[in-house]
C-alpha cells in the first residue's frame, strides 16, 4: 500500500465532497490510500492569492509540505490550483536555495522548516505514471462505450511548462489516456485547451467575463458531441457544473451537461454505486450519463 | 647571464582611457623606484609613431635591455610593441606589458585610488618577469602552397573560386553529393528577384572548372593536425557506389530504380530515388547510391540501364584521402531551426502551417509543385497566407530551444514571398506578423515600401497561437495588434512560419577538430566582431559566411571574399613566423620518467636514446607551447620558452610584495 | 565598516579563453572589485602547484585560476589537466591548515565578459568570508622557508 498525505483543498470538500470520495475509494484498487491530511490549510489559492503577496504565498505552501515532510510521506492532490501552489512552491524551493532561506526565515517563526524532502504529485499522474494505463484499463467492470467524453485539462496542471513535468503543454495525451482506458471517447473539441475562466481570481473579480469563457467552452463542447464533461481540477469542475446554472441566468444559454472529476468517472467504470461518489451534490443532473452507461 | 638588466617602463595615458582614472605621475614615480628600472616615463599614445620612437630613442640613449609597456590589453598591441622594441634594437621577447587598461581602468572606473594601485602592482609584476626575459628567435616556417575549404555553399564557393583564382590550389570539401548549400534551395533572391539558381549555377560550373579547384563531394574532413602553413588533413570520401569517372549523369539508374525516399534537398516535399542526385543542376552531375535505402534489386545495373558503363559497384569503398594545406576556411552554413518545439504554432501538426525554406521549395519552379503554390492539405491554391516572423528568434525565454538573436535574413525572404503570392495568385492577400521589419541592406527599405504598395498586409504583433479547422484545414491566427491595441483572430488558407537560422551540427564537429569557440549564441567565435570577422584566434583558420552568424547572401560573399584574402596571404608570402615559445628538455636534468609523454595532446613529446640514457625530446613542429608538459615534469627538466618557472614565480613574488 | 579586509587574489588566466574574456570584460565597461591581479599564461595547463603554493606562502589570500570550458580548450586538454590539479592541490591545501576554497578554478570563455566580472566578485565575496590568509596574521608570510625555494 503505498500512502500519500491526501490535500484536499477547499472547493472538493466544501462544494464536491464526492470529488473526495472517489478519488479515496478508486485509489484503493491499486494499492494506493489517500490518508487523512492533518493540520492542512488552505493551499492557498494561487491566483487570487499569490498575485496579491508571493512571499506569503510561498510561506503558506510550504508550510503545508513541511507538514507531509515531518511524516515523511509524498502529497497527492486532485486540484490544479492545488497543484500550482504545491507542487510548484516545492519546485522552487528545491532549486533555488536563496528562495528557500527567504521562505525559511518566515517559517521559522512558527517553527517550521521546508526541507525538500518529499514530492508533490497530482492524482492522475500517479494514475498515469505510476498505476499506468493498462491497469486502469483491468479495473474496468463497466465499460463506458459509446460515452463522448469532453476532457478539460485546465491549465495549472500543464503551465508554466518550465515547472511542470509533461512533455507537452498545448497537446498533451495523458488525460486523453486515461479517459479512453475506460473504453470512452475522448473528442476534440474547438479550443480544447482554452482556460475554463475560474482561475487567477477572475471568477470572483469579474464573474461576467468568468462565466463568458466557461460559456464558450460549454458551447463548443456541445456543438462537438459531448455526453460529459471530465475534468481534475474541483475549481474547473464548479465553473463547468454550477456555472451552467449561473450562464443560464445571465445569457440564458442551456447546455444540461453533466460534469465529472475524473475520480468520479473512474468510480463509474470501477462499478461503484454513483451515490457513494456524490454525483447527486452536482447541479447539472447526470442522470442522463448514467441512464447511458449502466 | 649576469649582465645587468636596463629595463624602460613606458606608460601609456590612452588619451583618458587610462589617465582619466589613475594618477600617471604618481605611478611613473613609483616605478622609477623599482628595482632593475633604468627609465621609466608616461605618453599620451604609447602605441603612436611618436610613441614608439619614444621606446626606441629612450632604448638607445638609455642603453635598455628590456622593456615593459603598461597600456592596453596584450591581446591588442604587443606585435606593435615588439617590432618597436626589435627596432630599438632589442630582442622582441625581452619586451613585456602591463595590462592596465582592460583589466583595470575600464573595470575600476569609479575607484581610482585602487585603480592607481593595482596599476603599480600590475607593473611591478611584469618588471620583475622582464628582469627573467630571454631573447629568442621567432622561427620562420614554410607555408604549404594549399588551402582548404570545409563546406560548398555560396560561402564555401566563393571562396574557393577566390583563393583559386589567385592562384592557389584549394581543396573544396562537401558532406552533400552536391554543391550548392541552402542556396541552391531558394527560388528568387530579394530585394532583386534574381532567379537563385541562376546566379548560383555559373559559379558552381566554375568551381568544378577551375583547375585550381579540387572539389571533394560526399566527403567529410575527418581530423585535422598541425598549426598554420603546414596543416595534415583526412578526408572521408564517402563511397557513392558509383564510379565518379564512369557516371556520365544519364539517369537512367534513376529512371529504374523502384525505392523512393523523402528528398533531403525537397526537405521531404518530394521523393526521389534510391539512386539519385539532389537535383537537377547538381555540381557534379554523378549519381549516387543511398545504401541505406536501396534494396540491392540490380535493376540499375542491368543493360537498360547503367549496363555498358558499368559505373555501379555496390561493394566500392569510402576513401581515405590526406591533404596538406597551409590555410582553412570553414564554410558549414545553417539549418532551420526545429519549429515544431514551438508548439503554439502547430508546425507538423497541422498541414498547412510551413517553415520559410519550405516555401521557397513549394514556390521554386524546380519544386515538388513547379512552383505553383499550393495548400499541402488539398492542393488549392491559398487566397490568404499568414507569415509569422521572428518564429523561434528574439527570443529571451530560449524556451523549446528558441534563440535570443535575430536572424536577419527572414523579414526581407517573407517580404518576398508576400510578393510572390501577390504576383502569382491574383486576389491572395499576404499578412506579415511582426515585432520590427528589419530592411537593413542596400534597396532593403524601397523593397519593403514596394511590397507595401503590392498590397502586403502588416499587423505588428506575435502569434500567440495557430487552431485549425478540423474540416476545412484553414487556420486560426491569434495574435494581439499592438498598434490598434486589440486582441485579432484571423482564418488563413495557409501559414509560413519564419523560422529561426541555426549553426548546423556538422559545425560542432569542426569546431572540436580545428580548436575553434562558439559565441555564446552558438555561432562560430570570430577573432575580432568588428576588426576581424573573417578569422579565429587559432592561427590560419578562417571562416566564412554563415557559420559566423547570421547574414544574407550579399554579406556571406563579402564575407567569403575576404576570408580568402586573409587565408590567402600566408601562402602568397610563402612562410609565417611563430612565435617560440615551445618547450626545451633539459637532457641533463630528464630522468626519462616518461610523465611528459602522456600529457601532451599533440604527442611532441618522444623518448629517445641519448647515449645509453633515455631522454624525452620535443618536436619543435608539433609543440604548440600549452606547457602542459612543463608543469607537470617531476625533474623540473622541461624549460617553457618566455614562461618559464622562474619568470612567473618572479611575477607571483612580485605580486607578494616580496623582493 | 571601517577597514574592511580587502583580499589579495592571484589570478592565472589562459590567454585564450579567460584572459580574452577578461579584456571583453572591459571593452564593455563591466564594473567588478579591484582584488585580482592577473598572470597570463598559453594555457592552464601550464599551472604547476608550486605556484599556487607559493602564493599562498608569501600571504597571498586567494588564487584563482580560469580557462576554457571543458571540451573547448584551444590545446585540446590542458584544462582537463589543470582541473585534476587543483582538485589534488586544494586536497593539500587542506593538510597544510589552509581553507581549499582559498584555490579556485572557474572556466571563462573568450565571449563571456559578463561571467568573468561575476566570477571576480563570487571569489572576492568568498575570500572575504575566510579572512586573510592565517600566514599574514600569524607574520610568517614572506619568511625564508616558508615553502622550498627550488626555483
Amino acid at each position: 500500500m503505498k500512502e500519500y498525505n491526501f490535500f484536499l483543498g477547499c472547493i472538493a470538500p466544501n462544494r464536491y465532497p464526492g470529488i473526495e470520495a472517489s478519488a479515496v475509494k478508486t485509489s484503493r484498487e491499486f494499492g494506493i490510500e489517500l490518508c487523512d491530511f492533518k493540520g492542512a490549510s488552505c493551499c492557498p489559492a494561487p491566483g487570487a492569492f499569490g498575485s496579491m503577496d508571493i512571499n506569503a504565498w510561498l510561506a503558506l505552501a510550504a508550510r503545508n509540505i513541511c507538514l507531509s515532510e515531518k511524516e515523511g510521506k509524498d502529497i497527492a492532490l486532485v486540484c490544479n490550483g492545488c497543484y500550482k501552489s504545491l507542487f510548484e512552491t516545492n519546485y522552487r524551493l528545491k532549486e533555488n536555495p536563496e528562495l528557500r532561506a527567504k521562505v525559511n526565515s518566515v517559517l521559522a517563526n512558527a517553527g517550521y522548516e521546508f526541507q525538500g524532502t518529499q514530492e508533490v504529485r497530482h492524482l492522475i499522474d500517479v494514475l498515469h505514471k505510476d498505476v499506468g494505463v493498462e491497469k486502469v484499463k483491468e479495473s474496468v467492470e463497466v465499460p463506458l462505450t459509446g460515452l463522448n467524453v469532453a476532457i478539460h485539462y485546465g491549465c495549472h496542471l500543464l503551465r508554466p511548462k518550465v515547472e511542470r513535468i509533461f512533455d507537452s503543454s498545448e497537446r498533451p495525451v495523458f488525460f486523453d489516456e486515461l479517459v479512453e482506458a475506460l473504453g470512452a471517447k475522448s473528442i476534440d473539441y474547438k479550443e480544447k485547451m482554452m482556460c475554463c475562466g475560474a482561475g487567477g481570481g477572475v471568477r470572483s473579480y469579474k464573474i461576467d467575463l468568468a462565466l463568458d469563457m466557461v460559456n464558450e467552452k460549454l458551447y463548443n463542447m456541445t456543438q462537438a458531441g459531448a455526453d460529459v464533461v471530465v475534468n481534475v481540477c474541483p475549481f474547473c469542475h464548479l465553473q463547468l457544473d454550477r456555472g451552467q446554472l449561473e450562464i443560464k441566468e445571465k445569457f440564458g444559454d442551456v447546455y444540461d451537461l453533466p460534469v465529472l472529476h475524473y475520480n468520479q468517472l473512474l468510480g463509474i467504470a470501477q462499478g461503484m454505486n454513483p451515490e457513494e461518489l456524490g454525483l447527486s451534490a452536482h447541479v447539472i443532473d447526470v442522470e442522463p450519463l448514467l441512464a447511458k452507461v449502466l | 647571464m649576469d649582465q645587468e638588466k636596463r629595463i624602460g617602463v613606458f606608460v601609456c595615458h590612452c588619451g583618458t582611457n587610462i589617465a582619466g582614472v589613475v594618477n600617471i605621475p604618481e605611478i611613473v614615480e613609483y616605478t622609477k623606484t623599482l628595482p632593475n628600472v633604468a627609465f621609466a616615463d608616461a605618453y599620451t599614445y604609447v602605441c603612436s609613431t611618436p610613441g614608439q620612437e619614444m621606446i626606441i630613442n629612450a632604448i638607445k640613449e638609455q642603453n635598455l635591455n628590456g622593456v615593459v609597456v603598461a597600456a592596453c590589453s596584450p591581446r591588442l598591441h604587443e606585435p606593435t610593441f615588439r617590432r618597436a622594441t626589435e627596432r630599438g634594437g632589442v630582442n622582441q621577447f625581452l619586451f613585456s606589458m602591463a595590462n592596465i587598461r582592460e583589466q583595470n581602468t575600464w573595470v575600476h572606473m569609479e575607484m581610482p585610488e585602487e585603480a592607481t594601485r593595482k596599476a603599480k602592482d600590475l607593473i611591478r609584476m611584469e618588471v620583475a618577469r622582464a628582469s627573467k626575459l630571454e631573447p629568442l628567435e621567432a622561427k620562420v616556417v614554410p607555408v604549404e602552397k594549399a588551402a582548404l575549404v570545409i563546406g560548398a555553399g555560396i560561402a564555401g564557393i566563393q571562396a574557393s573560386l577566390d583563393l583559386a583564382a589567385s592562384g592557389i590550389k584549394t581543396y573544396l570539401v562537401e558532406k552533400e553529393p552536391s554543391i550548392g548549400g541552402n542556396m541552391s534551395r531558394l527560388d528568387k533572391t530579394f530585394p532583386t528577384l534574381d532567379c537563385s539558381q541562376c546566379i548560383l549555377t555559373p559559379k558552381m560550373v566554375d568551381v568544378e572548372r577551375s583547375e585550381n579547384i579540387e572539389l571533394m563531394t560526399y566527403s567529410e574532413v575527418e581530423d585535422v593536425s598541425g598549426y598554420i602553413g603546414n596543416f595534415d588533413v583526412t578526408i572521408r570520401q564517402k563511397s557513392r557506389y558509383v564510379y565518379e569517372d564512369k557516371c556520365n549523369g544519364c539517369g537512367k539508374c534513376q529512371e529504374v530504380c523502384p525505392v523512393s525516399r523523402p528528398n533531403e534537398f525537397d526537405l521531404g516535399l518530394q521523393p526521389r530515388k534510391a539512386a539519385y542526385v539532389p537535383f537537377p543542376q547538381a555540381v557534379p552531375l554523378k549519381f549516387t547510391i543511398d545504401m541505406d535505402s536501396c534494396i540491392k534489386c540490380d535493376l540499375c545495373k542491368a543493360d537498360d540501364a547503367c549496363g555498358e558503363l558499368e559505373a555501379i559497384d555496390f561493394d566500392k569503398p569510402d576513401e581515405i584521402v590526406n591533404v596538406k594545406v597551409g590555410t582553412i576556411i570553414v564554410a558549414t552554413g545553417f539549418d532551420m531551426y526545429d519549429v515544431e518545439r514551438k508548439e503554439e504554432w502547430g508546425y507538423k501538426v497541422y498541414d498547412n502551417v510551413v517553415t520559410g525554406l519550405e516555401f521557397e521549395r513549394l514556390i521554386g519552379a524546380s519544386g515538388p509543385t513547379g512552383g505553383k503554390v499550393i495548400r499541402p492539405s488539398d492542393g488549392k491554391q491559398p487566397k490568404s497566407v499568414g507569415f509569422v516572423l521572428c518564429a523561434g528568434s528574439r527570443d529571451q525565454d530560449e524556451e523549446d530551444g528558441a534563440k535570443p538573436y535575430c536572424s536577419r535574413v527572414c523579414c526581407m525572404y517573407s517580404l518576398k514571398h508576400a510578393h510572390q503570392l501577390i504576383e502569382k495568385i491574383p486576389g491572395c492577400v499576404p499578412y506579415l506578423f511582426y515585432m520590427d521589419i528589419r530592411s537593413f541592406g542596400k534597396a532593403y527599405e524601397e523593397f519593403y515600401y514596394r511590397i507595401q504598395d503590392e498590397g502586403g498586409k502588416f499587423i505588428r504583433g506575435r502569434v500567440a497561437k495557430i487552431t485549425e479547422d478540423p474540416i476545412t484545414k484553414n487556420l486560426i491566427v491569434t495574435a494581439e495588434d499592438t498598434l490598434l491595441g486589440e486582441i485579432m483572430e484571423m482564418e488563413m488558407d495557409m501559414v509560413v512560419l519564419a523560422s529561426a537560422v541555426v549553426p548546423t551540427e556538422s559545425t560542432q564537429k569542426i569546431k572540436k577538430l580545428l580548436t575553434l569557440s562558439n559565441s555564446p549564441d552558438g555561432w562560430l567565435l570570430e577573432a575580432h566582431p568588428k576588426l576581424n570577422p573573417m578569422s579565429t584566434t587559432t592561427d590560419g583558420v578562417f571562416l566564412a559566411g554563415m557559420c559566423q552568424g547570421p547574414r544574407d547572401i550579399p554579406d556571406v560573399v563579402a564575407h567569403a571574399g575576404a576570408a580568402a584574402a586573409a587565408a590567402s596571404i600566408p601562402i602568397h608570402r610563402g612562410s609565417v613566423t611563430l612565435e617560440p615559445i615551445y618547450a626545451i628538455v633539459d637532457e641533463e636534468r630528464c630522468g626519462g620518467c616518461a610523465t611528459c609523454i602522456g600529457m601532451c595532446p599533440y604527442g611532441a613529446t618522444e623518448l629517445t636514446h641519448v647515449d645509453s640514457k633515455l631522454i624525452a625530446h620535443v618536436n619543435e613542429a608539433k609543440c604548440k607551447g600549452c606547457g602542459t608538459c612543463g608543469s607537470a615534469c617531476p625533474s623540473g627538466a622541461i624549460k617553457m620558452q618566455h614562461f618559464t618557472n622562474e619568470q612567473i614565480m618572479s611575477e607571483i613574488e612580485a605580486f607578494a610584495q616580496v623582493w | 565598516m571601517a577597514d574592511e579586509f580587502e583580499p589579495n587574489i592571484l589570478g592565472i588566466l589562459c590567454n585564450w579563453c579567460t584572459y580574452a574574456g577578461a579584456d571583453l570584460a572591459g571593452t564593455a565597461r563591466t564594473q567588478y572589485p579591484p582584488n585580482v591581479r592577473v598572470i597570463r599564461t598559453m594555457c592552464t595547463g601550464r599551472l604547476d602547484p608550486a605556484f599556487v603554493l607559493k602564493a599562498l606562502s608569501l600571504g597571498a589570500d586567494g588564487v584563482l585560476v580560469s580557462g576554457c570550458h571543458i571540451g573547448d580548450c584551444h590545446y585540446l586538454a590542458g584544462n582537463f589537466k589543470a582541473r585534476r590539479r587543483v582538485a589534488l592541490i586544494r586536497k593539500l591545501l587542506e593538510e597544510y591548515g589552509y581553507d581549499r576554497e582559498r584555490l579556485r578554478m572557474t572556466f571563462v570563455s573568450a565571449s563571456e565578459g559578463a561571467l568573468w566580472a561575476e566570477v571576480v566578485q563570487d571569489m572576492v565575496n568568498t575570500i572575504k568570508k575566510l579572512g586573510p590568509n592565517p600566514l599574514k596574521q600569524a607574520g610568517a608570510a614572506g619568511q625564508e622557508g616558508a615553502i622550498a625555494d627550488e626555483f
